[in-house]
């Protein structure tokens, strides 16, 4: 079967307690999704992109059947989410938790061989997968050494792996790149993409973007628990107009931001604050013609430009566009 | 679909690799099952130490007259060992499933289209092969250091309280892992229960002591059934309801009332988490 995935108008809001103090709290509810329409089609690798508490992890939680929506439908693999439970459960991998999710008592080759049997593979397929995943991810070293031995960098490796103890026709991949080397990374970024022209369907959640654009047919942009936008990156990308990014680097004070942010042809600036220098994102309507105005406005708020340049559209600027801040920023904050 | 479709043999295959996976987990902490073997005899000795201290020349008549043997020694071993099987099925089971929230794991089964009743059947059988093991080996052993016979009486018709007690124990251990799945604690709640439970089912002591209404709340606690059966098969201190088959025949009962009704309400508190944060919130 080919993996595909429907969600019509899907919604969660839960509730939490606000603690005031030692031992007063007060109830109030969290909207983490509103009414959330999407589609993934068969044999895409479908980006899921959304600052921390978006509400993306809470969307792949339902459709995994870990949370239960308050309102909405979503199928996966032909499946409903809430009806057929366990089909769904058997017909997706999953990497949702990182380098948690595994036991670390157990070695590699006995956590795989434990989780193929919770996906009632036979004491022999067990054994077989489990070998299978060890030589595609290159773990033969590893697999008979307990996971507390292991990095960090390994461990999501094997909860990579453990996502395809089912050879599940959908991969969900939450943050699959956290936490490993440049190196590490790029292969795993290699074996998805081999997984994809094998046929398997990806759901991929990431906050880098250039991973997102390298990988992705089509994304998502989740914010405050609203789709944001919704198309391949190419279709993004256009969404912007005839909008300009232009990317200012030098001392930025917050006076110069918000003078910034005033000016009728912005649509949208972001500050970055690097190690030494910060790093304005400006996305204007129209094109060059604006770029005057941006260096006099800055010049008379008192910044310091050390560059200036035009540059061409990225999934970043659109990201900032749609939510009004960087991924990085965001990540930061948190 | 891609995993294999359930039958009832993967499913018993996944209790066995459940059990299997906590024996490999446990055998590779040194030291564990020593320590298990130790605490009830450790536990038993202290009260016997107290009433040898206490009770003067004349301690097996008076212990004789409230409890029907004078063979206090064994009759502490027997308390405390099958304390032991008790408060490890509270502590496997509950503990079990605070740790697999705390690791990331109990996602991860939840994930998977296995239902949670067969790995827990799983975790079930390695608590009682635990729990048994140490509660034999601290009875032979605790027989011999305090110099008393362990297999006087009905050493066969003690096996089948115990075994008999075991079902309705561990659904009642259910009832307890819902609490814990919804208070998101473990440690503490199992340190209280480990009170409560010591205390209803007798460990020391005949429940015959306790005021009717809590005589009442120890009869409905299938823990007090099962020592008091054992005690009775080995050391001769009078079923309950005279004879064996009528106590028998209660636990029996529990047999069907316990797991039923812990899997009610396990399932039950798993649908309101689900509808909440979720069983990974920890």
């Amino acid at each position: 079967m080919i993996g595909t995935v429907r969600v019509e108008a899907l919604s969660k809001s839960y509730q939490v307690r606000q603690r005031k103090g030692l031992f007063k709290s007060q109830k109030s509810s969290v909207e983490a999704l509103q009414s959330v329409s999407l589609d993934v089609q068969a044999g895409e690798v479908f980006g899921l992109l959304g600052p921390n508490g978006a509400g993306k992890t809470t969307l792949i939680k339902i459709l995994t059947t870990l949370l239960l929506p308050t309102a909405g439908d979503a199928w996966v693999n032909g499946y409903h989410v809430l009806r057929q439970e366990n089909q769904v459960r058997a017909s997706v991998g999953c990497m949702l938790m990182g380098e948690r999710g595994l036991y670390w008592k157990l070695t590699g080759r006995e956590n795989l061989e434990y989780f193929g049997a919770l996906y009632h593979l036979s004491p022999d397929q067990r054994k077989r997968k489990a070998q299978e995943i060890i030589d595609l991810l290159g773990l033969k070293d590893l697999a008979d050494r307990t996971v507390e031995t292991y990095s960090s960098g390994q461990k999501m490796s094997l909860a990579f792996g453990k996502a395809l103890i089912n050879d599940a026709p959908l991969l969900v991949l939450d943050e699959p790149t956290n936490t490993l080397d440049v190196p590490s990374a790029s292969e795993l970024r290699a074996t998805v993409r081999d997984l994809n022209a094998q046929g398997k369907t990806i759901i991929y959640t990431t906050h880098i973007m250039s991973e997102a654009e390298t990988l992705c047919k089509r994304v998502a942009i989740i914010d405050h628990g609203q789709l944001l936008a919704l198309g391949t990156i190419a279709e993004l990308k256009a969404s912007l107009g005839r909008s300009q990014v232009t990317r200012i680097e030098g001392v930025i004070t917050s006076k110069s931001l918000a003078a910034i942010r005033q000016l009728p042809e912005v649509e949208q600036a972001s500050r970055t604050s690097l190690e030494t220098i910060d790093l304005l994102t400006v996305v204007t309507r129209q094109g060059h013609e604006n770029l005057p105005k941006l260096i006099e406005t800055l010049n008379r708020t008192g910044a310091l430009i050390q560059k200036i340049a035009p540059e061409e559209v990225t999934l970043e600027d659109v990201f900032i566009a749609k939510t009004g801040r960087t991924l990085a920023e965001d990540t930061t904050a948190h | 679909m891609s995993a294999a479709q359930p039958t009832l043999r993967s499913n018993l295959s996944i209790t066995l690799a459940s059990m299997r996976m906590r024996l490999i987990t446990v055998s590779r902490y040194p030291g564990q099952l020593v320590m298990d073997i130790i605490i009830p005899i450790v536990f038993a000795a202290m009260p016997i130490l107290l009433g040898r201290a206490t009770a003067g020349p004349n301690a097996e008549q008076v212990f004789a007259a409230n409890t029907g043997t004078t063979n206090y020694v064994a009759y502490m071993l027997i308390g405390s060992s099958v304390f032991t099987i008790v408060s490890f099925a509270f502590w496997h089971m509950a503990y079990w499933l605070r740790w697999e929230q705390e690791t990331g794991t109990l996602e991860a089964l939840y994930l998977s289209p296995t239902h949670r009743l067969w790995v827990a059947g799983g975790t079930a059988l390695y608590s009682c092969l635990r729990s048994l093991f140490s509660a034999i080996a601290a009875f032979l052993l605790g027989s011999l250091i305090l110099r008393v016979d362990p297999f006087e009486g009905e050493v066969g018709l003690a096996f089948l309280f115990i075994l008999s007690g075991m079902i309705p124990l561990y659904g009642m251990t259910l009832l307890f892992g819902a609490l814990v799945l919804k208070v998101k604690e473990a440690n503490a709640l199992i340190n209280l229960m480990q009170w409560g439970i010591s205390f209803l089912m007798g460990v020391f002591f005949p429940i015959a002591f306790f005021p009717p209404l809590i005589k009442i709340l120890a009869l409905l606690f299938p823990p007090t059934w099962m020592t008091n059966g054992v005690r009775s098969a080995l050391l001769g201190v009078g079923f309950f309801f005279q004879e064996w088959y009528l106590d028998l025949a209660v636990l029996w009962a529990s047999m069907l009332i316990a797991p039923l009704l812990g899997y009610w309400v396990f399932t039950r508190t798993e649908i309101s988490i689900r509808r909440n944060a979720g069983v990974g919130q920890f």
